[in-house]
């Protein structure tokens, strides 16, 4: 059964229709990348599939897990197993980190009946992947993001994501705002979590992030729609080529 | 029958309009003092409708309805009373009940020791003396009915002397409980406070009332004093029951180094009004004035604030907070009041109310009366909905939208809890602030 099967996903925001018939499978284990122009529809399709509200779905299907998800609270997405890494995650000032992420973790294993996590358990699991993630410990006693640098957030979102331990990750652009050595230490964290029962869905604009996080297959966003789909290597001809010469293809 | 039973009784003959005439207990000065604000009021009467400073509050309710004092202290039921009791938490308890002080239900341990206390009760005897150059100075700035009504008619009330140098420690708890009746009745709240020169000390006080389906109209008045070098904290939490109206009167007047620091919570009361006025008599005196208000339903939450920077070098500091659900209403009127020669004066205002439904309403305006020219007056405003951006983080993490919406207005509230100096305090308005707002989540889910 496929983790994710995406079916003529039309979706529009104020009255203005942005996407416009996606088709997307990903099976578990796979890795997918999405590239396209700005403005192509790519964090659309992201938050529409994480539950924003502001976006109207029109039309289709999103099965995950083999139930329809888009009819589900952003939050018991969450609980099914979807997380969203965000382009540009928001400052929650007054809002530990620690608080929140303890919050998140228990209400996720209330949902999968598991037991809620104490104090003790919770800090040992966090310790663990801070160090994978070589955050330092005073990011947990931080308000959410507050004053955390555009790197330092792109690496709170991934650290939140290696402890909540989704079934299907969606990452946005988390590649941009990153140094060269946090691009590496994400690209480990993102790469430890590959197996073969998890999804990943990777927007972003360059090829060099798949340098790292290898992708199965590679989907190209234009206008609402995919206009082409390929490997590995279709990023790199886009590279080399930009966006051009689709527009004949398609 | 006791004496109090039966001045209580002529009272309540006294009928409709004119005011309540509270007991004199044989004191001559006490029978003086309650005729004399009782005639201030025949003449300024409620205020009117098109009143500046009441136009945004809705008295009909008040007006309308016959409130009879409450003639003798009604039952308390125990676990009523343990759930406003902070004796627990290390607090002196000092618990009036229905207006009267009830001793049975107070913890006072060793403060009698620390600080002078004298019920307004005893004035006939030794204490008029101790209490009467104080009874009335300070609340003469605040010339309402309300104020009036309060002076003519309490039963008993608190006075309360830190002497010079001493800290009192602990935080004292003063609940003022009103219990359930079978018809309207008024209580009249009345403290008072002077800390002497290098004086400490915490003052919460409590309003809580028995749910009932009798109206109640608690119209109390607080005068403090803040003595050189002083620093008192002094809070007011407001959380009686929905039947009720409240009226409070707060006049503070701050000395030379004093530090003055003060919250009103209101969670509780249909309807709300205070109105604090705080002079910083004296160069270099501080004061920092906060408020959080916690809303829903029909409730309306009034807050007028008077600074009045009479000298020069006082910085004073203020922010007002609020959340309101439901149909609720709130209003803000912070005025800085800057004398000739209040020169260097610092002053920053702030007021920022977070609507958690579309139906809720907020008035907020600050109102800068500057006389001296060399002065920092600085104010802000800021009313609008939860963060959508933030709300949707949070939930696209696994948290419930109730659970969210704790987390976000608990963050709103908690930059004014951060500022109450008192840990014990600090904690326990924690703890009660996420209660209320917990409460407020679940009913708006539920509707
Ligand atoms: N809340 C919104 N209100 C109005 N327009 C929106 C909203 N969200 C998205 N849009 C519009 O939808 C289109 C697609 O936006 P989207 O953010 O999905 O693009 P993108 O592919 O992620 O672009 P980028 O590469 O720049 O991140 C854009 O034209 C954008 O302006
Ligand atoms: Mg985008």
């Amino acid at each position: 059964m496929a983790l994710l099967e995406v079916k003529n996903l039309h979706a529009t925001v104020q009255g203005r229709e942005i996407l416009k018939g996606i088709d997307l499978t990903i099976n578990p284990g796979e890795v997918h990348a999405i590239m396209g122009p700005n403005g192509s529809g790519k964090s659309t399709l992201a938050s529409v599939l994480a539950g924003r509200e502001n976006y109207e779905v029109t039309n289709g299907s999103a099965i995950f897990n083999g139930k329809e998800i888009l009819h589900m609270s952003p939050d018991e997405r969450a609980c099914e197993g979807l997380f969203l890494a965000f382009q540009y995650p928001v400052e929650i000032p007054g809002v530990s980190t620690s608080y929140f992420l303890k919050a998140a973790v228990n209400a996720i294993r209330k949902y999968r009946g598991e037991p809620e996590l104490d104090a003790m358990d919770f800090l040992k699991l966090i310790k663990e992947k801070m160090k994978l993630l070589e955050m330092d410990q005073s990011f947990m006693n931080r308000s959410i993001n507050e004053g955390f640098s555009g790197g330092e957030k792109k690496r709170n979102e991934i650290f939140q994501m290696t402890v909540l331990d989704p079934k299907l990750c969606i990452l946005d652009e988390t590649d941009s705002g990153l140094d060269i050595d946090a691009l590496k230490i994400v690209s480990q964290g993102v790469n430890a979590l590959r197996n073969s029962t998890r999804g990943i869905l990777l927007v972003t604009h360059y090829q060099r992030l798949l340098n790292y996080i290898v992708p199965d297959f590679v989907h190209v966003l234009r206008d609402g729609k995919i206009i082409k789909s390929g490997d590995k290597s279709l990023a790199l001809e886009l590279e080399a080529r930009g966006y051009g010469w689709l527009e004949n293809a398609a | 029958m006791t004496q109090m039973a039966q001045v209580n009784n002529q009272r309540s003959d006294q009928a409709r309009n004119s005011p309540v005439i509270g007991p004199d207990y044989g004191s001559r000065w006490l029978a003086d003092f309650h005729q004399a604000a009782a005639a201030a009021f025949d003449r300024i009467g409620y205020p009117d409708a098109d009143d500046e400073q009441w136009r945004f509050i809705n008295l009909s309710p008040i007006r309308k309805t016959t409130f009879h004092p409450a003639v003798e202290p009604g039952h308390v039921p125990p676990q009523e009373l343990a759930k406003l009791s902070l004796a627990d938490r290390g607090f002196y308890e000092l618990v009036f009940v229905d207006g009267m002080f009830s001793p049975a239900h107070s913890h006072t341990g060793d403060l009698a020791d620390k600080i002078e206390l004298c019920r307004f009760k005893d004035a006939a005897g030794k204490d008029a003396q101790r209490i009467s150059p104080y009874l009335g100075q300070e609340l003469s700035a605040l010339s309402n009915g309300f104020a009036a009504l309060n002076s003519a008619g309490f039963a008993d009330g608190l006075f309360l002397n830190v002497p010079a140098g001493v800290a009192v420690g602990r935080p004292i708890h003063i609940l003022w409980l009103t219990t359930r009746h079978s018809r309207p009745v008024v209580v009249f709240p009345r403290l008072s406070v002077n800390a002497c020169d290098h004086a400490q000390a915490t003052v919460l006080q409590t309003f809580a009332s028995l749910d009932s389906d009798q109206p109640v109209l608690t119209n109390a008045a607080v005068e403090v004093v803040s003595g050189r070098e002083s620093q008192l904290e002094l809070i007011t939490v407001e959380r009686e029951a929905s039947h009720a109206f409240h009226v409070t009167n707060q006049a503070v007047r701050v000395h030379t180094g004093a530090r003055l620091q003060t919250l009103t919570f209101n969670s509780g009361a249909l309807l709300v009004r205070n109105n604090l006025h705080v002079q910083l008599a004296e160069p270099f005196a501080q004061a920092t004035i906060n408020g959080l208000t916690i809303s829903s339903g029909h409730q309306h939450v009034d807050n007028h604030t008077t600074l009045d920077h009479a000298r020069e070098n006082c910085p004073s500091h203020e922010l007002y907070k609020s959340l309101l659900a439901g149909n609720a209403g709130g209003v803000f009127r912070g005025k800085i009041l800057v004398r000739p020669d209040a020169q260097k004066t610092d002053s920053k205002q702030t007021s920022k109310t977070m609507l958690l439904s579309d139906d809720a309403v907020m008035n907020s305006q600050p109102q800068l009366e500057i006389y001296a020219n060399d002065v920092k007056c600085t104010h802000g405003s800021t009313t609008g909905p939860i963060d959508d951006e933030q709300l949707f983080y949070l939930r696209s993490r696994g948290v419930s939208a109730v659970k969210a919406r704790s987390l976000l207005t608990y963050a709103f509230a908690g930059d004014v809890l951060n500022r109450v100096l008192n840990p014990v305090t600090r904690e326990f308005l924690s703890e009660l602030t996420s209660d209320c707002l917990h409460r407020m989540h679940i009913d708006a889910v539920g509707s």
